[in-house]
């Protein structure tokens, strides 16, 4: 059978007819690409502003009236929600899976592209949905981010009435739009690669996107079910989690539900969770490396090993995060030996980006700063996750700054770093513009020192004992005088990084409006999306041939080669069909 | 216990797939067109796309049977928890479930063989039974529990209706693409020639294969109701 790539068969390419459907209601993967990215962004906006309101509270207590302990739990639930499901993933998955896969495994457009379309969309409504929760009377949900019962359905629960419906429903939503995409990416990866593609040829960002869609696909169930049941223990009474208790003086009518059952089905997405970010983050920042190192990445196949091990190991470490919880200790024993066998693949990972470095001709420029920057934050949080991941370690520093501060550098500053990177590196693929260097770098150092200046110190503020969650601790004897003076700090790093972020909006605008002109291949990369016919592809990417492929991805440096990069799409010299 | 047993089992599927794709391959020693999957593949992407798709629907009835289970054994679940006597007219349902399974196999046979007319009568058989087999799980709702009360006094039948009417609406969302389908199947699809009636096998393909693997789950979710 004559190979046809999927996108090429009967000619069906959606073309846009008009403004509307070319650039609102867009089947083309890099307009919805663009479109989550937008999205994603804005909210992760709103959620650096609720952070800021926190750490303004935590630092200067009392100080901001309009700060009061009913709203701080309302931004510490909305700020952590948000960062997690409606930035992280939406943008790593929606935004750069949505762009990334078809150019650079090949093809004109995701296999599905009129659900790919209605996959935005909905993830759109779900937003709205949660944005909605900040006016309705009662305000959004106060539970924490992680929505523990009983206690999240309990009146005198920030946003009991309002917010944690519309905060479930909203998830639901969330993870409707986030199987349409889903469905896409992997179906795409398996079916739409273009000739000579093998799945051993794909660059590690496809990897690491693919890798953490199955993720999501089977992980996201679990709080879609763990969502349904909450909504009907909520609205119409059931007992899935809440047990017999006495809520404001009164005896409930709820009886013999486990609050524990919800923690379990929590985790059970929540650690996969960690990963749907993480390997993404991964596999994008190998190719940063790789490229901007003008070196080969280091062990390319046991990357591609480790990013599935990880994905497989993820699901069963979850229980990590409930040492607290009372369960039985070998289950805390098999838990802590899972959670210590899952850092082996991760190193893995750490030694060969550190090794795709070494002797490399290493660029610096504010992408690679930030692909670097990575490997510090991450191999930061990632070492402090070994001592929250033993049980007798765990314990006395469960619910302490240390955890606060372990998170942030390995599932928020890391990826973000990342992200970062990514969107330095491909602005000038999606925009046709080079972003500004100078801009870049002020950006780049201020995020990186900046909160390295947050969350290093909170390490030392859980070891002192400080817990998290609180918003006001007065004279706690166990305090130090000078953890207040910590939090100070704390504060004000966090305003000068969250500048730092006012200072890369700006560099985006205005390098849109007035960068220099992109070259067609500015870093001098091997990979597809750089190969098309215009630096910004149009519909269809490729023109009228597809590309077809004939090396892997990494071809730099070598030896004998005109330039120090080889595109995957130049056929080797003198023969051009080996296989 | 399931939802770690479903995953085992396709994480196993995951790195099977991983091997046949040559994951042991060099590609940093190898230049020039190496053929890819797609050549061996006679499936085409909506298959693909199908059983992904099934891969989720698996997973969340998969954590909804732990969570039955862990509700049921769980903190203070045994002293709450009362046993449901399943009522009988779900042996019924599950009858016509299979015959609509059947059914749709046997159309799915007939019009791969272009034989349209007997096809038609099995495709709209099977929508006719699942249909009923609604019918009687919504019956089935109203005599487990003759008050139809769903609340904290009945955890049991809470969760009963919840797996039940969750399967159902995956059914519910079947049954428009069997109608879509359906209206195909009817219609004069002479005119359109050999492309049309090739998309439509795989449409009725798509379905068959959708509503075996929804009976399975119904199997598997049936048992656990039996056995507990």
């Amino acid at each position: 059978m004559a190979y046809v790539a999927i996108a090429d068969r009967d000619h069906h390419l959606h073309d846009p007819q008009t403004w509307i459907t070319k650039y609102v209601w867009s089947q083309d993967h890099k307009v919805i690409a663009i479109q989550y990215g937008s999205v994603a962004i804005a909210v992760g906006l709103v959620a650096l502003v609720l952070s800021l309101f926190m750490r303004l509270q935590i630092g200067f207590p009392g100080t901001f009236a309009f700060i009061t302990p009913y709203n701080y739990y309302q931004f510490v639930t909305m700020h952590g929600m948000i960062m997690v499901i409606y930035l992280l993933t939406a943008l790593f998955l929606g935004g750069f899976g949505n762009y990334l896969i078809p150019l650079m495994v090949g093809a004109r457009d995701m296999v599905f592209p009129y659900m790919n379309m209605l996959s935005f969309w909905v993830y759109l409504v779900s937003v709205i949905v949660l944005m909605t929760s900040f006016f309705v009377p009662g305000g959004p949900t106060g539970a924490g981010w992680t929505l523990y019962p009983p206690q999240t359905v309990l009146p005198g629960t920030p946003g009991y009435n309002w917010g944690i419906l519309l905060m479930l429903l909203s998830l639901a939503i969330f993870i409707v739009a986030f199987t349409m995409g889903g469905l896409n990416y992997v179906t795409t990866v398996l079916q739409a690669r273009c000739r000579g593609m093998t799945m051993m040829r794909l660059p590690l960002s496809v990897w690491g996107i693919f890798v953490a869609t199955i993720l999501g696909l089977l992980a996201f169930p679990a709080l879609l079910v763990a969502a349904i049941m909450m909504l009907l223990d909520r609205l119409i009474g059931t007992s899935f989690f809440m047990p017999a208790l006495l809520s404001l003086g009164e005896i409930n009518k709820t009886d013999g539900g486990s609050p524990i059952l919800f923690q379990h089905l929590f985790w059970f997405f929540g650690h996969p969770e960690v990963y749907i970010v993480a390997l993404p983050a991964f596999g994008i920042v190998s190719d940063l490396l790789s490229t901007h190192a003008r070196k080969n990445i280091f062990g390319y196949r046991m990357m591609v090993w480790a990013i599935v091990a990880i994905g497989a190991l993820s699901f069963v470490v979850w229980a990590h995060h409930m040492y607290v919880s009372g369960m039985n200790p070998y289950f805390g024993f098999f838990f802590a030996t899972t959670t210590l066998i899952i850092a082996i693949p991760t190193a893995i990972k750490v030694y060969n980006w550190v090794l795709t470095l070494w002797q490399g001709n290493i660029q610096i420029n504010t992408p690679n700063l930030f692909a670097i920057g990575f490997i510090f934050t991450f191999v930061h949080g990632g070492l402090t996750g070994l001592f929250l991941g033993n049980v007798t370690v765990d314990l006395p520093l469960s619910d302490t700054y240390f955890v606060i501060g372990h998170f942030h550098m390995v599932m928020g500053v890391s990826p973000v770093m990342v992200l970062f990177g990514a969107i330095y590196h491909w602005f000038p693929k999606i925009t046709g513009k080079m972003p500004n260097e100078v801009l870049g770098r002020v950006h780049f150092w201020m995020t990186f020192l900046g909160t390295y200046a947050i969350y290093l110190p909170m390490h030392y503020l859980g070891i002192l004992g400080l817990p998290r969650r609180y918003y006001a601790y007065g004279n706690t004897a166990l305090l130090t005088p000078s953890a207040q003076a910590v939090n100070e700090a704390i504060t004000i790093a966090a305003i000068v990084v969250a500048t730092a972020q006012v200072i890369f909006l700006i560099n985006v605008f205005y390098s849109v409006r007035k960068g220099k002109p992109a070259p067609h291949n500015p870093w001098g990369a091997t990979t597809l999306e750089w190969q098309t016919p215009e630096i910004v592809p149009k519909h269809g990417n490729w023109g009228p041939k597809l590309p077809v492929v004939y090396r892997w991805a990494y071809d730099y440096s070598v030896p004998g080669e005109e330039l120090d990069f080889v595109p995957q799409n130049v056929p080797p010299k003198g023969n051009t069909s080996l296989g | 216990m399931f939802a770690a047993m479903t995953i085992a089992m396709l994480a196993a599927i995951a790195v099977w797939w991983v091997l046949i794709q040559r994951l042991k391959d060099k590609p940093w020693l190898t230049q020039g067109v190496i053929p890819t999957s797609q050549e061996g593949i006679t499936s085409s992407a909506p298959k693909v796309g199908l059983w992904v798709f099934l891969a989720v629907v698996t997973s969340l009835f998969g954590l909804f049977s732990s969570a039955y289970v862990m509700r049921m054994r769980g903190h203070g679940g045994l002293e709450s928890w009362q046993r449901l006597d399943e009522p009988s007219i779900l042996w019924v349902n599950t009858l016509v479930l299979v015959l609509a399974s059947g059914a749709l196999q046997i159309a799915r046979n007939r019009i791969d063989k272009d034989q349209l007319e007997y096809g038609r009568a099995h495709f709209l058989a099977a929508g006719v039974l699942t249909v009923l087999f609604l019918v009687g799980q919504v019956l089935a709702w109203r005599l487990a529990n003759p008050n139809g009360t769903l609340g904290a006094s009945s955890p049991a039948y809470s969760l009963f209706v919840l797996v039940t009417a969750a399967h159902g609406l995956h059914l519910v969302g079947g049954l428009f693409v069997l109608g879509r389908t359906a209206s195909h199947l009817f219609g004069n699809i002479g005119k359109a020639g050999v492309v049309t009636r090739s998309r439509l096998r795989l449409s009725v393909q798509l379905c068959t294969t959708y509503w075996h693997w929804l009976l399975l789950i119904w199997l598997g979710l049936f048992a656990l109701l039996l056995s507990t």
